[in-house]
């Protein structure tokens, strides 16, 4: 035990106070700092204190000016048009001649010809691809055309529209979970693993290697059981990794905390994220990097210069990420079987199960299965992973395959 | 305490490198393990130390299995090396502690091993930013970190310049003064000569000669003998001794300063005597000769 929690310290503080490590969490907590403060920041600078969203606001849209020729006052009812037209100011013009200049002069965005109450010609400068003025200037002309037809036949327009557009209120009862509400946090999460998992894997991986390579591996492996090597370097490695996103969470947290009112509480929903969601995360989360860290530690011996590392992790980081990308595209479905079936297998139950226990209702007792299935293959894994790396760890020349260094480990 | 090898097999991959390994060493007497390259000194010296498993074969520790673990072993593989981008002192109380030191008592014994090796002002320099004969006293720092008991060298001159060398030689005459058990690998026939009193001679995988050095040194010169004149030069001795005494010697080389005979057709020294006598040669120089452990090596193994 005390070989291992020397292996394990070592590399503790080697990762800690490498850095890479600090310069990396800097720049990353530097930049939630600042991404989060942006709102604080404009306001300082900005008089109008709650206008940055522009909420309730005059677009820069709604200043611009646009023309119409009502030729032979097609539209009778024009004053109508004109407030049902949202997307600017409406300007009469009295020739098509000056509704031209204007238009390319740039004085006015578009114009409008209206031949009759259904029928009107569209003049514009340049045509883009998706023009969103046209569909405005249409729906302003149908409903000045309705108010004033309606208005012939003695019906006043308000009453139709409540008729047609009548308001419905609705109210949604959840039972379970907010699988809307609870995405984007549980996105970032398993993004967060996941990353976690492929950089601090190959890192591991590497460290093994290198041991090998600048062949300092011959005196640890004399000196202390190859157990306590790899578990320390796993363990202690995890930790590190583990402390950085802590770090960069607790940084999060307190950043939006403190600028949580300029941003107007908007992204509360990312960051009120459950206990037992924070839990599940922590608990399989490093579960599941313990696990994928054994299988790069035991590759990492395989192979006898760091160059060859990223080939020989290349099956294991393969099946990493199909399995995130499986866990992934079943967050729109949670209630599939797939991802029931991949919440029990332990190369990816600690994204798949925290997917259901994030975004739906799982029973505890499912919870808990997965969870001894987790942690007893991750032991297993952490055996046979100490297994290759003593086999490896003498193999020089070519990197080892796998299936080579598990015959191997039969003979003896 | 005694290290007893019995019949050591190994083979890697279906080929067999090791055939039998037998040799013993004791505790103030060094063991001088000789050999060509490839001849599976690295080989024996890893399944000393439980790197690798034997085939078949024991190892035995005063008549008990010996378990690498179970004994503070101070270790220098041929293969040097240790982390080069960490800092000298902080490797050392790293692997201090996973033989079973403390953090204090790794520490105390790292500076006094750098102190002694002369590089304690590295101590806080990343391992790569040393020259090379420094970080190989790094690395010797390294291998008597725990006052071991029992020392197994490979290699250990190898890449040292004369200076470095004399430390080393130092370190290891104090070591022999102290009781502690040695075995040392080398194909430099000087450095066993000057400490080992017990050699075993490896050769393709088999161990060709074993045993106390003096003994072989005399075995092998049983009946030869070193002569010289004070007056007469080699060449012309060589000439005289073969017209004169064909019949009792045979001359086998001439060394630089004298040259070698052989008493043949079971003549003793005592004739041989009188015949020189007879001869009046004014003999300067008649011992018993002993051959270098280079002759015998180059005997044993410089043919095959």
């Amino acid at each position: 035990m005390r070989g291992l929690y020397t292996v394990f310290r070592f590399e503790l503080t080697g990762m800690l106070k490498s850095k890479a490590f600090k310069v990396s969490t800097i720049v990353v907590c530097l930049m939630l700092i600042i991404g989060l403060s942006i709102p604080s920041i404009i306001n300082v600078f900005s008089s109008k204190e709650n206008d940055i969203f522009g909420e309730g606001t005059v677009g820069e849209e709604a200043q611009q000016a646009y023309g119409y020729i009502n030729k032979n006052n097609a539209v009778p009812n024009i004053e109508d048009l004109k407030s049902s037209f949202t997307l600017g100011r409406l300007i009469e013009f009295n020739s098509e001649e000056k509704l031209k200049e204007s238009i390319l002069s740039g004085e006015i965005e578009a114009g409008f010809i209206i031949e009759s109450p259904t029928e009107y010609k569209y003049m514009v400068k340049n045509n883009e691809m998706i023009d969103s003025k046209v569909s405005f200037f249409r729906e302003a002309l149908a409903k000045a055309y309705r108010i004033y037809e309606l208005g012939e036949m003695g019906i006043s327009y308000p009453d139709v529209e409540h008729i047609i557009y009548p308001n419905i209120q609705q109210d949604t009862v959840i039972l379970g979970k907010d699988s809307a509400r609870n995405y984007i946090y549980t996105y970032i999460l398993i993004f967060i693993i996941y990353f976690v998992i492929v950089v601090y894997g190959q890192m591991i991986a590497t460290s093994v290697a290198s041991e090998k390579s600048n062949r300092a591996m011959e005196l640890l492996i004399t000196s202390t059981d190859s157990s306590n090597l790899i578990f320390g370097k796993v363990l202690g490695t995890a930790l590190a990794g583990a402390i950085q996103v802590g770090i960069v969470l607790i940084v999060t947290m307190i950043s939006y905390r403190l600028n949580a009112g300029s941003w107007g509480n908007r992204l509360d929903f990312i960051f009120d994220i459950p206990l037992d969601v924070i839990l599940i995360f922590s608990v399989f989360g490093i579960l599941g990097y313990v696990f994928y860290a054994f299988i790069f530690g035991a590759l990492g011996a395989l192979v006898s210069r760091t160059e060859d590392v990223s080939s020989s992790a290349t099956s294991i980081t393969i099946i990493f990420v199909a399995v995130f990308l499986m866990s992934f595209y079943s967050m729109y479905n949670i209630e599939s079987i797939l991802l029931k079936v991949l919440s029990f297998v332990p190369f990816s139950s600690f994204i798949a199960m925290f997917i259901r226990v994030s975004m739906g209702t799982v029973h505890i007792v499912e919870v808990l299965v997965s969870l001894v299935i987790l942690v007893l293959s991750t032991i297993l894994v952490g055996m046979f992973a100490s297994r290759i790396y003593r086999l490896g760890t003498l193999m020089y020349g070519n990197p080892v395959k796998l299936s080579r260094a598990i015959r191997l480990m039969r003979e003896k | 305490m005694k290290i007893e090898l019995r019949d050591i097999y190994k083979s890697f991959s279906e080929k067999e490198v090791l055939h039998g390994i037998s040799f013993s060493v004791e505790t103030g007497k060094a063991l001088g393990l000789l050999g060509r390259n490839g001849a599976g000194k690295t080989t024996t010296i890893r399944i000393i130390m439980g790197l690798f498993n034997a085939d078949s074969g024991e190892i035995l520790l005063d008549g008990r299995k010996f378990r690498p673990k179970d004994h503070k072993i101070g270790y220098l593989p041929e293969e040097r090396g240790l982390y080069p981008k960490k800092k000298v002192l902080e490797q050392l109380v790293y692997l201090g502690q996973l033989r079973g030191f403390t953090r204090k008592e790794a520490k105390e014994s790292a500076l006094y091993w750098l102190e002694r090796l002369g590089v304690e002002e590295y101590k806080n320099s990343r391992l790569e930013t040393l020259s090379k004969g420094n970080q190989q006293k790094v690395q010797i720092a390294q291998t008597f970190l725990c006052d071991p008991d029992i020392v197994i060298l490979d290699e250990p001159f190898s890449g040292l310049d004369p200076v470095n060398a004399q430390i080393l030689k130092d370190i290891i005459r104090e070591l022999i003064g102290k009781n502690k058990l040695l075995i040392f690998s080398s194909h430099q026939m000087g450095y066993v000569e000057e400490f080992c009193e017990e050699i075993a001679l490896i050769d393709k995988g088999k161990i060709v000669l074993t045993g106390n050095l003096r003994n072989i040194k005399r075995e092998y010169g049983m009946n030869r003998l070193a002569i010289s004149s004070a007056s007469i030069p080699l060449e012309d001795l060589r000439n005289i001794l073969n017209n004169s005494l064909s019949h009792i010697i045979r001359v086998v080389e001439k060394k630089k300063n004298f040259l070698v005979i052989e008493l043949i057709n079971n003549n003793t020294k005592d004739e041989l005597l009188k015949a020189l006598s007879d001869l009046e040669l004014d003999i300067e120089r008649f011992t018993v000769y002993e051959p270098t452990l280079e002759d015998i090596f180059v005997m044993k193994v410089g043919e095959s």
